[in-house]
């Protein structure tokens, strides 16, 4: 760009109207060259005479008292001091022990204030990080309590089918007291099954289903737990092979399942 | 003895301010609360968002009187410089530009009061309103698009349906008229 040409957009960098190329080729000019700041300074002054160009208006009166309260708010006004209009008055301030100290006490509250905020912090941080846990556990039982619902759903749903079948089981020597009942749909061989007063296993330990079809071995079921009361439910699928005929034991094996029976039989169907 | 505000010219006023001085901060809004208020409104056309944004104009002047250098201009244009730039942050913040000019503009003019005030209802007032009467309507038009609603040149072309070169020769010849305005009266 010729210097020229500078100094045509300096009129509308002063309205600060400019904008795309122009603006940054003018930006970078400004840098460099003096006459050019001098001149857009000069511009600026003509451009404030444009507020002349505004129909008079009053503001209400109410304003001014607000504003120079405003202003007293922010604590800068030393009403009365003395001033004269040919000189600034300046005090110049000298370090003595009186302004040491001040400035040790406000480094020291300072640092107070920093280590109380940070140990604040902490505190709360750790607050924080426990309520998300107890969040977390809440949410973990509200799921576990929503499969249960679900199971009991299904388990009545079977039930009510009409093509449902069930299958009683007897606690053997080991566990006298053991009952069961085993319902399944003959359609679509989804079963459930209900326990009752099966011993609590020890914690390396769980019950497993098995389904044992006529002059077959047995194929396994689902593994569970029960509660402190003894009660199971679960849902289980009824093997095809098993659907006619088939005797369900429930044996005890290490808590992750086996694929045959290695433990003792505590509830059985009776051989058909 | 503190000197009456009144009296003081411009700049001592905005020294006065700098040192913390909440007469001469009062005396400064009495002289240009009527100049300062009439451009926010003309700039947001609302009372309301004009009295908020005086304020806010006063607050500033307040904090920072000491940063006027009156080697680099008048305090008349600093104070307006501000007036305009808090003005139009607040017309570009409230989103919206199609701001009708309301009966604000229409309104009579309120009653400006005593002698004191009459002095920004200034004799430089009246030149300027003559001068720019008598500018080409083209010319007066960019300024005021420029000046008042914060257009670039080129929101401006594209306002008037005019081709960017004319605008900015307009704006040119608008500016230098202004210009001699000021050079005739410091000469």
């Amino acid at each position: 760009m010729e210097h020229q040409e500078y100094k045509e957009l300096l009129a509308i960098s002063a309205l600060d109207a400019l904008d795309g190329t122009d603006a940054l080729h003018l930006e970078a000019h400004l840098k460099t060259c003096v006459e050019c700041r001098g001149e857009i300074v000069e511009l600026r002054e003509a451009a404030g005479l444009l507020a002349h160009g505004a129909p008079m208006q009053a503001p209400s009166d109410d304003l001014r008292g607000r504003i120079l309260s405003a202003a007293r708010a922010e604590g800068r006004a030393r009403p009365g001091e003395e001033w004269s209009n040919v000189t600034r008055i300046s005090r110049p301030r000298k370090s003595g022990f009186g302004t040491q100290f001040a400035r040790i006490a406000a480094v020291v509250l300072f640092v107070a204030i920093t280590v109380v905020l940070i140990s604040m912090l902490l505190v709360a941080q750790r607050e924080i990080t426990s309520l998300i846990a107890a969040v977390e556990a809440q949410k973990i039982e509200l799921n576990r309590e929503r499969e249960a619902r679900l199971q009991d759903q299904k388990a009545l749903a079977l039930l009510m089918s009409r093509d449902a079948r069930t299958i009683q089981l007897a606690g053997t020597q080991t566990a006298q007291n053991a009952r069961a009942m085993f319902v399944f749909d003959q359609k679509s061989g989804r079963a459930v099954l209900m326990t009752d007063g099966l011993p609590m296993t020890s914690t390396d330990k769980a019950y497993e289903v098995w389904f044992i079809p006529k002059g077959r071995s047995p194929m396994p079921g689902k593994v569970f737990t029960v509660d402190a009361s003894g009660h199971a439910m679960i849902t289980d699928q009824m093997p095809s092979e098993a659907m006619n005929g088939a005797v369900i034991a429930i044996t005890v094996e290490p808590k992750s399942g086996s694929a045959a029976p290695t433990g003792a039989i505590y509830l059985a169907s009776p051989a058909s | 003895m503190q000197a009456e505000p009144s009296k003081l010219s411009d700049n001592d006023l905005l020294k006065a301010i700098a040192r913390g001085d909440e007469g001469a901060l009062a005396g400064c809004y009495d002289r240009y609360r009527l100049i300062l208020f009439s451009l926010i409104l003309r700039i947001l056309h609302d009372r309301h968002e004009a009295e908020d944004v005086l304020q806010e104009v006063f607050l500033q002047v307040w904090r920072r009187a000491r940063d006027f250098d009156e080697t680099r201009g008048r305090a008349f244009t600093w104070l307006v410089t501000i007036a305009r730039s808090r003005a139009l942050d607040r017309l570009r913040a409230s989103g919206s530009r199609a701001r009708i000019a309301t009966e604000a503009e229409a309104a009579p003019r309120e009653s400006m009061g005593d002698a004191a005030e009459d002095a920004v209802k200034s004799e430089e007032g009246e030149i300027v309103r003559r001068a720019l009467a008598e500018l080409p309507e083209e010319q007066r038009r960019t300024l005021f698009l420029a000046y008042f609603e914060g257009l670039t040149q080129t929101e401006i072309a594209a306002r008037l349906g005019d081709p960017l070169g004319t605008v900015k020769t307009r704006m040119r010849s608008g500016l230098m008229k202004l210009r001699e305005l000021l050079r005739d009266r410091s000469a």
